[in-house]
């Protein structure tokens, strides 16, 4: 096992994240428990039990008015493991981040991440979200923003570091209210990711950001997760989920409507391989009522 | 914490209408209109040093309700929903804010007390300058709970004009403006019972020397837990909501 903790030094692609690769050494020493375990490890604890699931929602369910925004929703997402959250609007992928989140509580079900309730690991560091409001706050400096996450979590990443993989190395000095909708973007990233968080919530993360930002984006996210840190995002573009994502839910109507690889999803839907994801999805979330069924 | 209170403290001092509100405001008006009452004497004091206090006050409100009622945009924003998924306890949150509303409270009491000193030639002992500045820093209490409850309880757009309507209100029939000695009986009477006369009384006493009133400090604590009460509900439902 400690010959595992010690490679995780060497954890990130050489391509993947320039930017990440080779954090110093603190982090090793770091006792996060169970979340430095190599893969190997991995592999045996899921035969034994679910203690390697980063995220498990069971049965949550949520109301809003005569609205239900989130109905009887299962997901279990395992540690290590990028999963794209897609979904039209309406479909309740904000909702289930927030309940995530221990942001608004499930009227019914229960929400765990790493086998304890979303409050425990919030207090001991192990989330970093990016939320889909602006969090603008007027006279805040975008290095402010970032000494302050920093300053909130135990075990950070380097200053400068942050800044080059959110890509806001030359606007570091500039005030929040005073970016534009992508920068603001990569600054929440920034903050997300500070505190160097085990598990990486992100909801609609790119969606204002040019292609070049979008681009540098995925890059440092790919870099960033695998091993054991684990990215649960949410997004409209069904392509970021095909390149990006290890596993994709489809949600509709806040239920699971189709669960795999983009592979399987297109299986699912009964498109070729090949084809755009975009026709799966929509034969998928226009027959809801019809794959429900098989659930 | 520190961290926290030190990045909501930059904001503070980057913001220029803050700036502008509760200091720039009430040193013009103290040296355009403190020359009119000058021969009076008022709250036992000599007229200079009596409107030197109150606008002072005038001030510390001015700063002390903007900081607390931003929190309306800093939930709007999203920005309190951000800090909970950070390990920051949101207490630490509330505390933090409140911190900061009260420190805003002390520039106007030392910019208006050097335009005095300066303009009237009012000179306290330097005793009474740190007690005046201790009182008018404390006895922003209530003003911080009350900026805290607008901004937990109302949206950005309700908050602003409440914001100011509550302000101005308060500081004027507070005798904070025009000297409730020169008010009608009913209206001074008003005066009396309001957080701000109360407050601007603390360091009137201070001032001249002597100890806060029990009568006084005794309204000054009841509209603080009121407004605590309001801050605390407000606080709740915003939690509870979304």
């Amino acid at each position: 096992m400690f010959q595992c903790r010690f490679r995780a030094g060497t954890r990130f692609r050489p391509l993947g994240a320039p930017a990440l690769a080779g954090r110093g050494a603190g982090h090793l020493s770091r006792p996060t428990g169970y979340s430095r375990l190599c893969a190997r490890d991995r592999l045996l604890r899921s035969v034994i039990g679910m203690n390697d699931l980063a995220v498990r929602l069971t049965g949550i369910s949520k109301r809003f008015g005569s609205v239900r925004a989130i109905d009887n929703l299962d997901l279990a997402v395992e540690r290590g493991s990028v999963v794209a959250v897609l979904g039209p609007n309406g479909a309740g992928k904000t909702t289930a981040i927030s309940m995530i989140l221990g942001l608004a509580p499930p009227d019914t079900g229960t929400v765990t991440l790493f086998g304890g309730s979303p409050a425990e690991a919030i207090r001991a560091g192990r989330i970093g979200a990016m939320l889909q409001d602006g969090a603008f706050v007027a006279g805040a400096t975008v290095r402010d923003l970032v000494e302050l996450a920093r300053a909130l979590y135990t075990q950070p990443l380097d200053t400068d570091r942050i800044l080059d993989t959110a890509g806001l190395t030359g606007i570091a000095g500039r005030r929040l209210d005073r970016l534009s909708g992508g920068e603001a973007q990569r600054a929440r990233f920034a903050f997300a990711l500070a505190g160097d968080p085990d598990l990486l919530i992100l909801d609609e993360p790119a969606a204002a950001m040019d292609v070049a930002a979008r681009r540098a984006f995925w890059t440092a996210i790919r870099g960033y997760a695998g091993d054991d840190r684990t990215v649960l995002f949410s997004t409209h573009q069904l392509h970021e989920a095909d390149e990006y994502a290890d596993r994709i839910v489809v949600l509709a109507a806040g239920r699971v409507v189709a669960d795999g690889t983009a592979a399987q999803i297109r299986a699912q839907a009964g498109v070729r391989d090949g084809v755009s994801l975009d026709q799966a999805f929509l034969a998928l979330t226009g027959l809801s009522t019809a794959t429900e069924t098989e659930h | 914490m520190r961290a926290y209170l030190r990045f909501e403290m930059r904001r503070v001092v980057r913001d220029p209408r803050l700036m502008f509100l509760s200091v720039l405001g009430p040193v013009a008006t103290y040296l355009i209109f403190s020359g009119w009452s000058a021969g009076d004497r008022l709250e036992g004091l000599a007229a200079p040093a009596a409107v030197m206090v109150g606008l002072a006050g005038y001030g510390a409100i001015a700063g002390v309700l903007t900081v607390g009622s931003a929190v309306s945009q800093e939930r709007a924003s999203g920005w309190l929903h951000q800090l909970r998924t950070t390990p920051l306890p949101t207490g630490h949150v509330v505390a933090a804010k409140a911190l900061v509303g009260s420190l805003t409270a002390i520039p106007p009491v030392i910019a208006v007390g050097v335009a005095a000193a300066l303009q009237h030639h009012v000179g306290l002992s330097a005793g009474r300058w740190i007690a005046l500045l201790l009182l008018m820093w404390i006895g922003t209490a209530p003003f911080a709970l009350l900026g805290l409850a607008i901004g937990y309880g109302l949206s950005p757009q309700m908050a602003v004009p409440v914001t100011f309507l509550a302000f101005l209100a308060l500081s004027a029939l507070g005798g904070l403006l025009a000297p409730a000695a020169y008010f009608p009986d009913g209206l001074r009477s008003l005066a009396h019972a309001l957080p701000t006369y109360r407050y601007a009384e603390l360091g009137w006493r201070s001032a001249a020397g002597h100890p806060p009133t029990a009568s006084g400090l005794a309204i000054l604590v009841a509209w603080t837990a009121a407004f605590a009460l309001v801050a605390g509900w407000a606080y709740r439902r915003s939690t509870a909501r979304r």
